[in-house]
């Protein structure tokens, strides 16, 4: 129990209750399994997951409000001066030598809180060690860990509220599964608040794969249906290709960092603790942080579907819609983006991997946009854009704002929350139809949905004064200083966002009223379902005023509010520092306006009507086809790893039929063959047998005597 | 010496196959007139080998008719004479072991082998009785392996036998024990001082066989019909 | 004087050794094992009798004795499993019963 302060310390509550936090989900799930076994009513099995993670939000938002800034520790960092003189946006944006020199080896350091839960690891005694042979369960609490557990703890506690509703039939009977749904649901905020507070990578890496299990566990909710075992097993192996980049991240780290007659850790500290790690990374060698930090990324890759490895998140629509924004907003694919971002001391020496993180993030973002402008499921169009979101905040990352990365996971946190679980809505009405060719105009159906929808999809769109218009701005922002192309990728980016989200919208809830045949009467959702929603819409609308200032003064968003707020202060206090903004080009954020306003009218004119005919698919043709196809990501994989590797997984499965046991078959074959030439001579007669005897008696007596003379 | 030896014993193991149950009656006449001619060098050799002169005559008659009656029982076509030629070994041997002046054992001899065990043997022959003589009699298994096994190990041992006495043939002949050769006395002491565990375990052997003899008679076996017919 | 009843004994073995092996009958096969007894109780006598070393003793004389008890509790059960196997099978020939071959 050992507890070491940096500039404050909590004052509300004892960190020992805080740390408490991501054990009241896995309690409930505990409870909900231990009903199971019980075979107890299942109606009620909600309740414990429910109570659960309400208790870990309320945790949440008490550590929110107690980790706030001090003005002490904003000034006392490093980069404060550096904010003060915004550069003009010149046309290469900050190179790359000067990036580093704002992170100075050894100058940055970890400010947050470190609580020891018990020791759990030994490393042995290893001489840079002498005093503690422990890696423990410890947590890390600073601003970065107040922000994460805010959105992760309120939203899943407003999407398990919601699957209250969501999970039960039209009579209001659970569905089957309910209790190990709820049961899921728990160990899935368990993990990712472990994720989120864990004090150390292997800590880090536990919550990670508890996440990647819980995913798979849920995508495969529906397990007899073979698409959703198919889903659940595509999610499992390609998170596994970027976990393993990722165990070598970490498995490296702890070489460079222990390796040598004079390791960089010194006695007593745990080689991979955040604080340790932190402290020792600007000593090593360029290579061993671009090393340590592309193998990181792998991960990051993976866990949050960026371009190589997204092919795992549209599948992932299988599994039943609440698992499915509990996956887009709250936990799962976030874990990526706050790995990298709790990382900054590392990718931020490595100017490579920040290359490597950019590119991918601008490719991605134009290719899933692009798939979710030619797709008809609204789940899929929803994930497509989730990859896209994703794939502004690699940008943000690449372009060294991390903060302003996290402030755009937060905010996607709400609107995305909102829209799968609007969709779920409107899936629950129509009986599960999710395809928006067979059914349009439910606006005055479905009202609240509608509404909530609208919400939802305006703060993806950008729309201005919502709160995925404020940080999606600062990373285009971030991006035209970085380099105007990629600026101006964003920018196009964001305006096909804006268009294919009210595509969507239009195409579902205006034209006239069309139903699908096998849901004749829709109705609204329970409230238990719409509360929900609203909270949420509420959170899309207003989130983003946590990330803005209200202050008069000619370098302001309409004159009056700017785009640096509370949740920048709370994130410049954590291991991300604060990172150098430029102020120069506010006219940009008119222009973002302007095209995210534009993509919503041009969606308008072509699909205000609903058509049933998709106006794109005429005018693109090819293009829109290789659009709805998803450029064959799939098919080239297919192609590409999955047969080569089935093909060679039959070699082996041959080579062990045939080969090995072939040779086993040989082995043994010896002495059958051997029996089978002795067996002539078990005939049964007993004279024979005494024959034998007397020839063997003899042969031995010739023996002997032949030895002795 | 050891050609001789291998000479006679050869030629006795062709007259002994010659003269087994199962082959012509010529031929197994011929076979007798080897056998006699092998028996009659072997025992001219046998005794040129003993010294002395008077258990020589007996020693010979007494050997003479042992292995007549030996060859005899497994020549013989019928069970019952087959044991009636062993009783007439047994007088044999009893004769060689009076020789040997061992004159208790000799009588506890007949009076158990030729008294008991092979008045059981002859009942359990009767019992099994055919009116006609059985094709097992009548022909005997595998005769020459059987002849060239035997003899091959007859051989061996009589060169091992001579192996090893030529030391001892030089030595003078021990003499006979004087005060209680071989009475009831001279055997029953060490047999009930030296060797009382060895007899109390052959005593327990004697009644583990009466009781397993028992059990095995009181079993009514199924027959190979009725076995069969349960499957 | 001891050569020639070995001889006698080896012989006497042998001859009921080969009966054994080549008759049919099961009951002339214990009596063929009765007379390789004969020839081994001849063989304990005189060893008895002509020692190698020393004065003679009694001790082949108990051992023979003890191989006639061992003689008549093997002829009790042979017996007793002769007349259990003909009542079985009606008949003695050995090569009859041959149930432990391996096919």
């Amino acid at each position: 129990m050992s507890v070491t302060l940096a500039d404050a310390t909590t004052t509300i509550l004892p960190l020992r209750l805080y740390a408490t936090l991501p054990f009241w989900p896995l309690l409930g799930a505990l409870v909900v399994g231990m009903l199971v076994v019980l075979r107890r009513k299942a109606s009620a099995a909600h309740w414990p997951v429910v109570l659960g993670v309400a208790a870990s939000a309320v945790l949440a938002v008490v550590l929110f409000l107690d980790l706030r800034p001090t003005p002490s520790s904003a000034v006392s960092s490093p980069a404060a001066p550096s904010r003060a003189a915004p550069e003009p946006p010149s046309l290469l944006g900050r190179g790359q030598g000067e990036g580093q020199s704002a992170h100075p080896p050894g100058a940055l350091r970890a400010p947050g809180l470190t609580y020891t839960l018990y020791n759990w690891i030994s490393l042995g005694d290893q001489p840079s060690l002498r005093n503690q042979h422990w890696l423990a369960v410890n947590f890390y609490f600073d601003g970065l860990t107040a922000v994460m557990l805010l959105f992760v703890t309120v939203v899943s506690t407003i999407i398990v509220v919601y699957s209250i509703g969501y999970m039960r039939d039209h009579h209001g009977h659970p569905e089957r599964g309910y209790e190990r749904f709820f049961a899921f649901l728990g160990l899935f905020v368990f993990s990712m608040a472990t994720l989120v507070l864990a004090g150390n990578f292997i800590l880090l890496y536990l919550g990670w794969e508890l996440v990647g299990l819980c995913s798979y566990l849920l995508i495969g909710f529906y397990y007899p249906r073979p698409s959703a075992a198919a889903a659940a097993k595509k999610a499992f192996i390609v998170n596994r290709i970027g976990d393993f980049g990722f165990a070598l991240g970490i498995f490296a780290l702890y070489w460079f960092l222990t390796a040598g007659a004079d390791p960089l850790v010194q006695r007593g500290e745990n080689p991979l603790d955040y604080a340790t790690v932190f402290k020792c990374v600007g000593a090593l060698e360029p290579w061993q942080i671009t090393t340590v930090a592309l193998l990181l990324m792998c991960g990051a890759l993976g866990k949050s579907a960026q371009f190589p490895l997204h092919v795992w998140l549209p599948d992932a629509m299988e599994g039943p819609t609440p698992v499915s924004a509990l996956i887009h907003a709250a936990t799962m694919v976030t874990a990526g983006i706050y790995m990298i971002a709790r990382c900054t001391p590392i990718f931020g020496a490595s100017p490579l991997a920040l290359n490597v993180i950019l590119v991918l993030g601008l490719i991605g973002a134009v290719l899933t946009a692009t798939m979710a402008a030619a797709q008809y499921d609204m789940k899929r169009i929803l994930a497509y854009s989730t990859i896209s979101q994703l794939a502004f905040m690699f940008v943000g990352l690449g372009c060294r704002v991390p903060d302003s990365a996290v402030f755009h996971v937060f905010t996607h946190a709400w609107f995305k929350a909102l829209l799968f679980l609007g969709a779920g809505s409107v899936m629950h009405a129509l009986g599960g139809v999710i395809d928006l060719r067979r059914f349009s105009g439910l606006r005055h159906v479905l009202p609240h949905t509608c509404r909530t929808m609208l919400i939802g999809c305006l703060a993806l769109a950008g729309f201005p004064l919502l709160s995925g218009f404020w940080s999606k701005d600062e990373l285009v922002h971030a991006a035209f200083e970085r380099h105007p192309v990629a600026g101006l990728i964003l920018l196009a980016t964001a305006g096909l966002t804006a268009y294919y989200t009210f595509r969507m919208f239009f195409l579902c809830f205006h034209g006239k009223l069309r139903l699908p045949d096998d849901a004749a009467h829709p109705h609204e959702a329970p409230l238990v379902m719409i509360a929900p929603l609203w909270l949420l819409a509420i959170g899309a609308i207003f989130a983003g005023y946590l990330g803005v200032t209200f202050a008069a003064g000619g370098d302001s968003f309409l004159g009056f509010i700017r785009p640096h707020g509370v949740l920048h202060d709370y994130l410049h206090g954590s291991t991300i520092g604060a990172p150098e903004h430029g102020h120069g080009g506010l006219w940009l954020m008119y222009v973002s306006a302007l095209v995210a306003l534009a993509g919503i009218g041009l969606a308008w004119a072509r699909f205000g009507q609903a058509p049933e005919t998709d106006p794109d698919a005429r005018a693109l043709g090819g293009l829109w086809r290789l659009w709805h196809a998803k450029y064959y990501f799939d098919e080239i994989y297919d192609y590409a790893f999955v047969r080569p590797l089935r093909n060679l997984g039959r070699f082996f499965s041959a080579t062990d039929d045939y080969g090995l046991d072939g040779v086993i078959w040989l082995v043994a074959a010896v002495p059958r063959g051997l029996s089978f030439l002795l067996h002539f001579l078990q005939r049964g007669a007993l004279q024979g047998y005494a024959l034998g005897m007397v020839v063997g008696l003899a042969v031995m007596l010739l023996l002997w005597n032949w030895i002795g003379t | 010496m050891p050609t001789l030896l291998i000479a006679i014993l050869t030629l006795g193991a062709v007259g002994l196959f010659l003269a087994m149950p199962g082959g012509r009656a010529d031929t197994r006449r011929v076979g007798w007139v080897v056998l006699a001619a092998a028996g009659a060098v072997l025992l001219a050799l046998l005794l040129r080998l003993v010294p002395g002169a008077d258990p020589r005559g007996l020693f010979a008659g007494f050997a003479l008719v042992a292995v007549f009656a030996a060859l005899r029982v497994i020549t013989h076509g019928k069970p019952v004479y087959s044991a009636l030629y062993f009783i007439l070994l047994i007088f044999a041997v009893t004769g060689l072991l009076v020789l040997l002046e061992a004159t208790f054992l000799s009588m506890a001899l007949v009076i158990i082998y030729a008294g008991a065990i092979l008045v059981t043997y002859v009942f359990v022959i009767m019992l099994a009785q055919q009116s006609r003589p059985a094709p097992y009699d009548v022909k005997s298994r595998e005769p020459v392996w059987g002849c060239l096994a035997g003899f091959l190990l007859l051989i061996l041992l009589a060169r091992q036998i001579e192996l090893f006495l030529v030391p001892a043939q030089r030595t003078p002949l021990p003499a006979p024990i004087a005060e209680a050769p071989g009475t009831i006395e001279a055997v029953g002491v060490p047999l009930l001082t030296e060797y009382v565990v060895a007899i109390q375990i052959i005593g327990l052997l004697l009644l583990a066989a009466l009781v397993g003899a028992i059990a095995i008679a009181r079993r009514r076996p199924t027959t190979r019909a009725e076995s069969e017919g349960d499957e | 004087m001891l050569l020639p009843y070995l001889l006698l004994g080896a012989i006497l073995f042998v001859l009921g050794l080969i009966g054994f092996v080549t008759r049919r009958n099961l009951i002339i096969m214990f009596l063929c094992t009765e007379m390789m007894f004969q020839g081994i109780i001849l063989n304990l006598v005189a060893f008895g009798r002509y020692p190698l070393k020393g004065a003679p003793t009694f001790d082949g004389q108990v051992f023979a004795l003890f191989l006639i008890a061992v003689a008549a509790a093997e002829a009790a059960l042979a017996l007793a499993l002769v007349v259990l196997l003909y009542r079985y099978q009606g008949t003695l020939d050995a090569n009859a019963y041959r149930m432990l071959k391996d096919e």
